[in-house]
């Protein structure tokens, strides 16, 4: 786990740890905040995401859509989503900034097995370190919103950082940087939300009424929000409304796996004292054989 | 096989037994050091934990097969009987070695049959519920439904791991030290006279069943 602690950068949570954090310093949490009202669709902060990141180029295609890839991949951590839906007759382009949300709590980190691989920071960044996954993709099927990517021939997990190394020297990520019509912007997670309350004002005056901020609380918020125009229709933006770090059956299983490990202690221990207490039984006449 | 002792497995059942039990061994450790995060040492047995994540699966496959292969080699034998459910009826007599209170069992008493029916079954869950962990990024092309699948089988693959776990004790304990020259069956093939008479006071030598 080396360096974690590098550059002032201060550990919130460590997957498969059984011991909790340090956490004695606090420092500010931070936010994106995507503002889809006012993306253009031009992409910019794929190619920066690209580009600072140096992650492999990958050829687009033609699939009857404005989107550049149909996916996420181990190589491309953020992939604006041009979902078209119809609305009154006419065809909207209801946006997606698709990548890591950094949530609060998160479900990937909560699903890893291997101690380290995940770590999220007390400024809000989920990062994973690939040099501790055992590329079980357990992180992939923990998360809500079906962002890690694994790749087969690293046998590794990826996602977006957060341009973590960014973050650390005080500058905002990438995307942030290069959007040319600020609907990415990066600040504190108060002055965020704060600033995502401002342009609600602005949606509904201009008749968006059902303008929402998507913060979800199943995951304790996340440190990517976005600002929905069409708040009634987070399915069409493929934003789900219930997301949960928890759902149940991982619930239920966090909650057994206190006990199991105990079960099976405790299986030794009952052997070992019905032992004491009967001791061997052999045939007479031979002993033990 | 011993002199002056009865046949008690053949070459075929011993070999199949081992094959399931180390692989289930192998299987049960890993598991555990992928379910605990103070357990994860135990990665380091087997080569450190991407190496474990590899073989596990591969090891569930000997596991699977070794399962069809103790179906075919015992399901006869194991088949449950009125004898049997008497037996285990009697199992808080026998557990305390009570023996007088305890119906004469045959080849394999109750509490076998019933372990080797558990056994069987629990193989078939680890075996159904492991594969989408093993390959879980579009598992049978359920899109968006495969985390909840594999959230799911997570779930079962847990419960049936500690389940197995109990019985392997139970297994072991029972067949090491708490009754001597039971192992030697299962090494060299045979066991003493005297010691099938105390275990299995109602086993025809001369059949394969019980």
């Amino acid at each position: 786990m080396g360096d974690l602690t590098a550059n002032g950068l201060r550990i919130k949570r460590v997957s498969a740890s059984p011991d909790p954090a340090p956490g004695i310093r606090q420092g500010p949490e931070y936010a994106k905040l995507v503002d889809i009202s006012r993306c253009i669709g031009c992409k910019g902060c794929e190619v920066a995401c690209k580009e600072w990141n140096e992650l492999g180029i990958e050829p687009t295609e033609n699939f009857g859509s404005f989107q550049s890839h149909r996916d996420l991949t181990p190589d491309t951590w953020l992939l604006m989503r041009f979902n078209e839906v119809e609305m009154a007759g006419e065809v909207h382009w209801l946006i997606k900034k698709d990548a890591c949300l950094h949530c609060e709590e998160p479900g990937c980190l909560y699903a890893c097995p291997a101690p380290g691989a995940i770590v999220q920071y007390e400024n809000g960044i989920v990062d994973f370190n690939q040099e501790s996954c055992i590329g079980c993709q357990l992180c992939v099927s923990g998360c809500p919103f079906d962002i890690p990517r694994f790749n087969p021939e690293t046998r590794k997990v990826y996602k977006c950082n957060m341009c973590i190394d960014r973050v650390e020297s005080g500058l905002e990520p990438a995307c942030a940087k290069t959007c040319p019509t600020n609907a990415i912007a990066w600040g504190t997670k108060q002055d965020m939300v704060a600033l995502a309350e401002q342009k609600l004002e602005r949606l509904r005056a201009r008749g968006y009424e059902n303008a929402v901020l998507y913060d979800p609380p199943g995951v304790g918020g996340t440190h990517m929000m976005y600002v929905v125009p069409h708040g009634d229709q987070l399915e069409e933006y493929d934003l789900p409304a219930d997301a949960t770090a928890t759902p149940s059956a991982l619930s239920t299983l966090y909650g057994l796996k206190k006990l199991g490990a105990s079960a099976l202690g405790i299986g030794l221990l009952a052997a070992g004292l019905h032992y004491l207490g009967f001791g061997p039984e052999a045939p007479e006449e031979e002993g033990a054989s | 096989m011993r002199r002056g002792e009865i046949r008690r497995f053949t070459y075929v059942e011993r070999v199949v037994h081992w094959v399931a039990g180390l692989s289930f061994l192998f299987l049960l450790l890993t598991g555990l050091a992928f379910s605990h995060p103070r357990l994860f040492w135990i990665t380091t047995l087997v080569g450190g934990g991407p190496t474990a994540r590899i073989l596990h699966p591969w090891m569930g496959v000997v596991f699977g097969v070794s399962l069809v292969a103790m179906l075919a080699v015992w399901a006869r034998d194991m088949l449950v009987g009125a004898a049997d459910r008497e037996w285990l009826r009697a199992i808080r007599h026998y557990a305390v070695h009570d023996r007088e209170k305890v119906p004469a069992a045959g080849k394999y008493n109750g509490g076998q049959k019933l372990f080797f029916w558990s056994m069987g079954a629990l193989g078939v869950l680890y075996v159904v519920t492991g594969i989408p962990m093993w390959l879980p990024a579009g598992f049978l092309g359920l899109g968006p439904f495969y985390g909840t699948t594999v959230n799911l089988m997570r779930l079962l693959h847990y419960v049936a791991t500690v389940g197995g776990g109990l019985l392997l004790i139970v297994h072991v304990y029972l067949g090491t030290v708490a009754y001597p020259g039971t192992l030697g069956g299962m090494l060299h093939g045979s066991v003493t006279r005297a010691w099938a008479k105390l275990h299995h006071p109602a086993w025809d030598e001369g059949e394969s069943g019980g």
